[in-house]
């Protein structure tokens, strides 16, 4: 199989970052309960993860072992800073929806992870890829997620009324804790398909 | 040279975090302009829309800004006012803090600050979902035109909306008991800086 195939396949399905990894949990909790949030701060983490590693496997031979994470940090930072900017100077509304989330992606283990456990030790092209995809596979889960809370929790799908005007909306899918029984509820599902796969080999 | 090395180590930790650090610093100059027009943009609409002033665009929320709102400074306080046929509105940007954040926005009265003709917020970051729908249009319209009760208004617990304009209470958002409480002091407490400000009592 080709190399990149491989790649996304793994990322976006057998070894997703939030489903199997259980990494980048934060933001899984905190912004999903509005789609079109989700999908910018999924669009601005992909963007971040691929770009970092892009940097990182460019440098990778001239940084030294001790400063390595500091430095992973720096690029993490600086890609986000320019995320942040481009969305404040051109795209006001969506800042001010976003807030503080944006700075908050500089946090996101999904992006150090990758650092170290893929552009550490690949060639850049097929990092940036690595990080895409993984960003990719992060984005399909908090899109899910954010589907079903805000459906339920205020009966809408990027803002637009879907549910009849009688539906009472779910307080709970509206709040943090609803996305911690939603991602379990996924999790479970990915790890039982995983491992019934596992068994017919 | 050691890679490993102190010298090294240093050298490359500086000369990287320059490089990224100036990178940043060019962009940040090259947007900064925009940026401000935006967040000054952002002011000007709240404070035509709390006056319920209408525009189409930027451009002419502009342009209407510059016509109809004049602004004086009295003692440190930005008061913005804006007279029509009969009567002239005033108001002022409000500061303070929420649940999480700071909250601001416009407020803006009649003349003898009885009435609250409108409410916009500027900037907040309250809970999305909860404190975050103060912005939202059917919060907001509680508050036109509402009569203050003894120079205050209340907001009370629960419901979907007070649209009785005539008793000083508007409905706060179920979920949200902590933003909305601020939000309530916030406002009366900029309601009576309004009042002084403008000489009158209550």
């Amino acid at each position: 199989m080709n190399e990149f195939t491989k790649i996304s396949k793994n990322n976006l399905i057998k070894e997703n970052q939030i489903l199997i990894q259980v990494l980048g949990i934060c933001s899984t909790l905190a912004v999903t309960n509005n789609l079109r949030n989700t999908m910018i701060m999924a669009i601005g983490v992909t963007l971040v993860t691929g770009l970092s590693n892009l940097t990182v496997s460019f440098l990778k031979k001239y940084i030294p072992r001790k400063v390595r994470m500091m430095v992973e940090t720096l690029i993490i930072a600086f890609y986000v800073i320019i995320v942040d900017i481009i969305l404040r100077a051109y795209l006001p509304d969506v800042s001010k929806a976003l807030g503080p989330y944006v700075g908050l992606i500089i946090t996101n283990c999904i992006i150090m992870g990758r650092a170290e456990a893929f552009a550490q030790a690949n060639t850049p092209l097929i990092s940036l890829w690595d990080g895409l995809t993984a960003g990719a596979g992060y984005a399909l889960v908090l899109v899910i997620v954010a589907f079903i809370r805000e459906l339920l929790g205020f009966g809408t799908i990027f803002n637009i009324r879907i549910m009849p005007k009688s539906f009472t909306p779910w307080t709970i899918m509206v709040m943090a804790p609803s996305a911690f029984f939603i991602v379990a509820l996924l999790m479970w599902v990915a790890k039982s398909m995983s491992l019934k796969a596992g068994g017919k080999k | 040279m050691n890679k490993e090395g102190k010298f090294y180590t240093i050298l490359f930790s500086f000369i990287t975090t320059f490089v990224f650090v100036l990178l940043l610093s060019l962009l940040n100059a090259s947007t900064i302009q925009r940026i401000q027009d935006n967040e000054r943009l952002f002011k000007i609409k709240a404070i035509l829309k709390a006056f319920g002033v209408e525009y189409k665009n930027d451009q002419e929320a502009l342009s209407n800004f510059e016509k109809y709102v004049k602004t004086k400074r009295i003692n440190n306080v930005d008061l913005y006012y804006i007279t029509s046929d009969a009567q002239t509105l005033y108001g002022i940007v409000f500061n303070g803090s929420g649940l999480w954040s700071n909250i601001s926005g416009f407020i803006s009265t009649d003349e003898n600050v009885e009435k609250i003709v409108g409410i916009e917020f500027i900037s907040q970051a309250e809970t999305p979902g909860l404190g975050g729908r103060i912005e939202e249009e059917w919060f907001k319209n509680q508050f036109r035109s509402e009569k203050l009760v003894n120079g205050t208004i209340t907001i009370q617990i629960g419901g979907t909306g007070d649209y009785d304009h005539e008793n000083g209470k508007v409905d706060a958002i179920t979920g949200a008991t902590q933003t909305s409480k601020s939000l309530e002091r916030i406002i009366n407490d900029h309601l009576s800086i309004l009042r002084d400000i403008l000489g009158v009592r209550q």
